[in-house]
C-alpha cells in the first residue's frame, strides 16, 4: 500500500499493534529496572534512558525484513528488542561478562549482532551515518534488497558527518532510511540552540531527497513513514530522511541533573507512546487492563531471571583483551 | 593556602583571564547554561553573557576552525572537546589549520587558541584513548598537561596568554583531586618539569593522571631503600629535556610511564632524547616504558587490567632495571 505521502507498509494486524505494545513496554520495564540497579550498584554502568522514545525504534524496526540492517543511535534501545536480541544478551553486554555478544570489549548500545542485522555504533555521536550509507552502498553492489536503516539524535545532525552522509547517499543512491530521534536536546543543549532551524527534516532538500516530520509519539505512524521510505530504498529510488518528534522523559544519563523546564516534561508525558497504544487497544477491545498487566508481570519475570542468570555468567579472561585487536595476536606487530 | 579541585582550579583561570583581557572567550558544547559536564566552566555564563561564553551544537570540527579563525583575528577563543575520543573529529583544523597558522603567514598573523580536552582514563573503547602524543608530532602545536590544581590553574593561563595554538589536556581521573592554589592569577611557564620526588637509584618520568600513580610507587619503593625521582614534565611540547637529562646522568636508571598506548607514545621521544644525550653514558639499564600494551580499553573492567598500567607495574618496572646487570 504505498502512497504518494511517503506511507508504505502492509496493513497491521491485531498481532502486531500487541506486538508493538508489548516491545515498547518491555523497554520500559528494562531501562526503569535498570536505572534501579545502576543506582544500587548491582550493574557498572547505566544507559542512555528511551523512556518516552520507545515508538521511535519500534515502529522503524517492526517490518524490516532478515537481509535489512540497522544501526542504532546511543538511545533506541528499541532497535535491539525489536530485532529480537534478548534482555538477557543485553544484560550480559552490560555487565560485560564472558557470554556477552563482544564478550566484554563493548556494552550494551554500542554491540553489534550481526545475525539479527545490527551493526555496532559508535560512541562518537554522528559517526555512523556515513557507516550506514557505506552499508547500503554494500546491499546495492551486491545485490541484495536490504535496506539500512540509521538512527541519530538532533544533536548529531548538527556534524558535519551527518550532511556529508546525506549528499553521499543521495548522489550514489544509497538504499538507506535516515532516522532522525528528535527529542529535543543534544544532552543539555535544546535542539533550537543549536540549529536555526524548526524542523530537521527540511535539512533534506539541501541534499536532494525526501524529508518528512513524523509523529514520533505514534508508533503506527512512525511504522508506515518508515515502511514507505524503506520501500522507495528496496525499489532503488534512493535515500529519505525521517525526522520523528519525540522527547525523553528522563534526563540524558542518570548522573545528568535535570534542567528543563518542568512544564515541558509534563506536557510531553500526556503524549506517553505506549499509553497512546494502550489507550486504542482498549478503546478496541484488543487488550484491556487484565492483559496489559499480565503482560507486564510476563515480562518482569522474564527480567527477573534474566540478571540472575546473567549475574552468574564468568568474567572474560583478562588476556582475552589481546584478541580481535587484529586477527593476528598483538604480539605479531613486532613493537 | 586556600585549596581547590582541580576542576575548580581551571573554571578559576578562565574567569580571572576573562575578567582580564575581554578578547578570552569560550565555546563548546554543554558548557553555556550546564556550566560544562565536569563543570569546569561554571559560572562563567552568568558573569560574562551568552556572548563570550557560547554553548555550540555538537560541531567539533567547526567549532576548533571556528576558534582559528577568531585567534586569527584578534580573539582568545577557549575551546573544550568534551573528550579525547573527540578530538579525532577536529584534527584537521587543529593539524592544518590552528598548527600552520603562524607559519604560513610568515609571522605576519598567529593563532593564539586553547583546545582543551580530557583523558578519560577508565572509560571505554570510545572513551578512554589517550592520544597526546599525535600533537607532539605536529610543528606548530604545543602540548599542556597538568597532574595537579596547582598547576592546572597556573598552566592554563599560561595557555591562554600563550601566542601559539596550545592543546591542553586535562583529566578525569583528576577533577576531583584537592590542592592549594593562590587565588590571585599566576603563571606556571610552558616547559618547566617539576619533580615531585627526588631520589638517587631511578628516574621516573610520568605525566597527567600517571604522576599520582608514579608517586605512590615511590613511596612504597622507599620502604624498600630504592629512591626513585618522579620528574614530571608538564608540558610535553616544549619539554624540559635538561631537567630529565640531568636526573639521568645522576640516577643511571629511567623508567616511562603513561596510560598511551606505548607504540608510537611519547614515551618513545623521552627515550629516545636520554639516548641522544649526554645521559647515555651514564645508563646502567635498558630504559624501560610502562604503558597500554597496544589495544583498546575496554568496556568490561575485567578487561582492564592489562590494558591500563597501574602501580604495581611501575613497581615492576623500577625493580627490573635495579636488578639488571
Ligand atoms: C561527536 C560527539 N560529541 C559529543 C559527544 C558527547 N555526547 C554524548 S551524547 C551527546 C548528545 C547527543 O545528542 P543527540 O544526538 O540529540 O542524541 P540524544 O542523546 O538526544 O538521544 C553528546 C553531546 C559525543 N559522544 N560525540
Ligand atoms: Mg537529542
Amino acid at each position: 500500500m504505498d502512497r504518494k505521502d511517503g506511507i508504505g507498509g502492509r496493513e497491521l494486524t491485531t498481532k502486531d499493534l500487541v506486538e508493538m505494545y508489548r516491545l515498547m513496554l518491555q523497554s520500559r520495564c528494562f531501562t526503569e529496572q535498570v536505572l534501579v540497579w545502576y543506582e544500587e550498584g548491582r550493574l557498572p554502568q547505566g544507559l542512555h534512558p528511551s523512556v518516552g522514545q520507545e515508538a521511535v525504534g519500534v515502529g522503524a524496526c517492526y517490518g524490516l525484513g532478515p537481509d535489512d540492517w540497522v544501526i542504532p543511535s546511543l538511545r533506541t534501545a528499541e532497535a535491539f528488542w525489536t530485532r529480537g536480541v534478548t534482555m538477557l544478551e543485553q544484560l550480559n553486554a552490560m555487565l560485560g561478562n564472558a557470554a556477552s555478544v563482544s564478550r566484554g570489549k563493548e556494552t550494551s548500545h554500542h554491540a553489534g549482532y550481526p545475525e539479527r542485522g545490527i551493526l555496532a555504533g559508535t560512541g562518537i555521536v554522528g559517526g555512523s551515518i556515513p557507516v550506514a550509507v557505506g552499508g547500503a552502498l554494500a546491499l546495492k553492489m551486491r545485490g541484495s534488497e536490504g535496506v539500512m536503516v540509521s538512527f541519530f539524535g538532533d544533536g548529531a545532525s548538527n556534524r558535519g558527518d551527518f550532511h556529508e552522509a546525506l549528499n553521499l547517499a543521495a548522489v550514489l543512491e544509497a538504499p538507506v532510511v535516515f532516522v532522525c530521534e528528535n527529542n529535543l536536546y543534544a544532552q543539555t543543549v535544546p535542539a533550537a540552540v543549536g540549529m536555526a532551524i524548526e524542523d530537521i527534516a527540511d535539512r533534506a532538500m539541501g541534499y536532494g531527497m525526501p524529508g518528512r516530520v513524523v509523529d514520533g509519539q505514534d508508533v503506527v505512524a512512525v511504522y508506515a513513514a518508515t515502511q514507505g521510505a524503506v520501500g522507495r530504498a528496496r525499489r532503488g529510488e534512493g535515500p529519505t530522511l525521517l525526522e520523528c518528534k519525540t522527547y525523553r522523559f528522563l534526563p540524558h544519563y542518570p548522573i545528568f541533573e535535570e534542567k528543563r523546564p518542568a512544564e515541558e516534561i509534563e506536557r510531553w508525558r500526556e503524549r506517553d507512546p505506549i499509553e497512546m497504544l494502550g489507550r486504542r487497544l482498549e478503546e478496541e477491545g484488543l487488550l484491556d487492563e487484565q492483559g496489559k498487566l499480565e503482560m507486564e508481570e510476563a515480562i518482569e519475570a522474564e527480567l527477573q531471571e534474566a540478571i540472575g542468570e546473567a549475574e552468574g555468567m564468568p568474567m572474560p579472561d583478562p588476556q582475552e583483551v589481546f584478541e580481535n585487536v587484529y586477527r593476528e595476536p598483538v604480539e605479531a606487530m613486532g613493537l | 593556602m586556600r585549596t581547590l579541585r582541580y576542576n575548580q582550579a581551571l573554571c578559576e583561570a578562565l574567569r580571572q583571564e576573562m575578567d582580564r583581557d575581554e578578547r578570552v572567550f569560550v565555546l563548546g558544547e554543554d558548557i553555556a547554561r550546564h556550566g560544562g559536564v565536569y563543570r569546569v566552566t561554571e559560572g562563567l555564563l552568568e558573569r560574562f553573557g551568552p556572548e563570550r561564553v557560547i554553548d555550540t551544537p555538537i560541531s567539533e570540527s567547526g567549532i576548533v576552525g571556528l576558534a582559528v579563525g577568531a585567534a586569527l583575528l584578534g580573539m582568545r577563543p577557549v575551546v573544550e572537546i568534551q573528550f579525547m575520543d573527540l578530538i579525532t573529529i577536529a584534527m584537521d583544523q587543529i593539524v592544518n589549520s590552528a598548527a600552520k597558522a603562524r607559519f604560513v603567514h610568515d609571522g605576519a598573523l598567529h593563532a593564539p587558541l586553547v583546545v582543551r580536552t580530557m583523558n578519560l582514563g577508565k572509560g571505554t573503547v570510545y572513551s578512554s584513548q589517550e592520544l597526546e602524543a599525535w600533537f607532539t608530532h605536529v610543528p606548530g602545536l604545543k602540548v599542556v598537561m597538568p597532574s595537579d590544581p596547582y598547576d592546572a590553574k597556573g598552566l592554563l593561563i599560561s595557555a591562554i596568554r600563550d601566542p601559539d595554538p596550545v592543546i591542553f589536556i586535562e583529566h578525569k581521573a583528576l577533577y576531583r583531586i584537592e590542592g592549594e592554589v593562590e587565588e590571585e592569577a599566576y603563571t606556571v611557564p610552558l616547559g618547566q618539569a617539576k619533580l615531585p620526588r627526588e631520589g638517587d637509584d631511578v628516574t621516573v618520568v610520568a605525566w597527567s593522571s600517571m604522576v599520582g600513580v608514579a608517586e605512590a610507587a615511590a613511596d612504597s619503593l622507599a620502604d624498600e631503600g630504592i629512591g626513585v625521582e618522579v620528574i614530571d614534565p608538564r608540558t610535553l611540547v616544549p619539554f624540559d629535556r635538561e631537567r630529565v637529562v640531568a636526573s639521568v646522568c645522576k640516577t643511571g636508571r629511567l623508567v616511562i610511564v603513561h596510560q598511551a598506548v606505548r607504540r608510537g607514545g611519547f614515551g618513545a621521544e623521552v627515550a629516545a632524547a636520554v639516548t641522544e644525550s649526554e645521559a647515555f653514558g651514564y645508563l646502567m639499564a635498558p630504559i624501560r616504558r610502562v604503558a597500554n600494551p597496544g589495544v583498546p580499553v575496554p568496556k568490561s573492567g575485567a578487561l582492564h587490567p592489562p590494558a591500563l598500567p597501574g602501580e604495581a607495574d611501575v613497581i615492576g618496572a623500577v625493580r627490573d632495571v635495579m636488578a639488571y646487570g
